[in-house]
């Protein structure tokens, strides 16, 4: 096996991962990056997006998030996530739901603050849906 | 006349005998809860630290202050996120916190963004400046709220309406003790905590590091805040269960006492009516 790096992904309901991985690749608020073992000590911000973890027979576990960021040191790569769902865990239902409910306000809402967080809302929920449809 | 004595005392023993229901079964719900606003804490606990610690180390290796997050400024106008309870009956709980808050305040320009029923009254009441109308219940606040109030704060900070931003909240040291403490979100400023000088190690920033820090410092207020709520719900919750369970022995000891009274009353009735007897059947002799 090529070399590992040792990942911890930290949300608020506690540890969603914890071990050793080849590879991870982030979406930061510059785009896709990818992280291989040996990285440079790095700093990025997560933008609502998608995390890809691979897994020891080559193939990625997927998983969704909206933000937060991505630390690697020499020691332990870190992904601190606000909101983080491994794609089998994601609700499909309720995002679709959250999905249609952030349309019908977005629709009817005029002040621009409440635009700005609902718009934010369905991109969460857009997120969660892509994420399981695998797009 | 004796009559009257005992069932006044039968009344009492009722009603106190209702209250102390009334305070058992807060007292469970008050538990129940406790257990898992606990659990919320504890597994919450690590994501807190860790973004504390990012933020300290980012903060630090900013040494010239380009980020607006972490230069100094004069303070003319702080704004309080204070959190307490939404409801009463919890002890010294919404007291001790609101009490502590208002210390820090005094001699500042202060902006309250009350989370908690209790917190809204007892500002708007003593004339302070509050930022919203609706107020947050702590109950029931989640991440997601918590960084919509991080989001709409740290927009204020940067277009310079508030200078700082203190989080008032009741930290749960263990199921007996709460204290009300506070937390310096922002400026970033954790030169006090600097007793070794910041290892000399080169970090990426991508793209820059005041670009990272502005999306990650609103994040990371929203979690201080999130987490300053979890801690203060969980307080809340041993508060009640303490003092609910203090009424519990009250009403005890005093449904023991009325008892005892109740049962003197009755005795002396007793006695009272069989010396009218046997008086009575004296005279007839």
């Amino acid at each position: 096996m090529a070399n590992t790096f040792h990942l911890q992904i930290v949300t608020p309901d506690g540890l969603a991962f914890d071990g050793e991985t080849e590879s991870l690749i982030v979406k930061t608020t510059q785009g896709d990056v990818g992280i291989l073992s040996g990285h440079a000590d790095y700093f990025a911000a997560i933008s609502v997006g998608r995390i890809r973890v691979k897994n020891p027979d080559g193939s990625y576990r997927k998983a969704a998030v909206n933000g937060g960021f991505l630390r690697v040191t020499k020691e332990v790569t870190r992904v601190v996530a606000t909101s983080f769902e491994w794609a089998d865990q994601i609700d499909l239902e309720r995002a679709q739901r959250a999905k249609s409910g952030a349309e019908k306000a977005l629709a009817s809402a005029s002040d621009p603050g409440e635009v700005e967080l609902l718009k934010l809302r369905l991109r969460r929920a857009n997120n969660r849906i892509n994420v399981v449809e695998g797009k | 006349m004796a009559g009257a004595n005992t069932k006044d005392i039968k009344r009492r023993i009722k009603s106190v005998e209702s209250t102390m229901q009334i305070t058992k079964a807060m007292e469970l719900v008050a538990s129940s809860k406790l257990r898992k606003a606990k659990e919320r804490v504890e597994t919450a606990r690590p994501f807190f630290t860790m973004l504390y610690d990012t933020m300290r180390d980012a903060a630090i290796s900013n040494r010239d202050f380009s980020s607006a997050y972490v230069a100094k400024r004069e303070v003319k106008k702080s704004a309080f996120v204070v959190i307490a309870g939404d409801r009463g009956l919890a002890g010294g709980y919404n007291a001790n916190v609101l009490k502590y808050a208002t210390q820090l305040m005094e001699g500042k320009n202060a902006l309250v963004i009350p989370i908690g029923k209790k917190v809204g009254e007892y500002f708007s009441r003593r004339g302070y400046e509050l930022h919203t109308e609706k107020y947050h219940e702590a109950e029931g606040l989640y991440l997601e709220d918590a960084y919509d109030i991080a989001q709409m704060l740290t927009a204020m900070y940067r277009a310079g309406k508030i200078d700082e931003i203190r989080i008032v909240y009741t930290k749960f040291v263990s199921m007996l003790t709460q204290t009300p403490d506070d937390l310096k979100a922002l400026p970033l400023n954790f030169s006090e905590e600097l007793t070794e000088k910041p290892a000399a190690k080169e970090t990426l920033y991508d793209p820059s590091m005041v670009e990272v820090l502005d999306v990650v410092v609103p994040q990371y207020v929203g979690g201080l805040i999130y987490g300053a709520v979890t801690e203060s719900f969980a307080s809340e919750q041993g508060a009640r269960r303490t003092a609910m369970e203090a009424a519990s022995d009250n009403a005890d000891t005093m449904i023991s006492d009325l008892n005892l009274k109740f049962n003197r009353a009755r005795q002396a009735a007793i006695t009272q009516e069989l010396t009218e007897i046997v008086s009575g059947a004296n005279a007839l002799q």
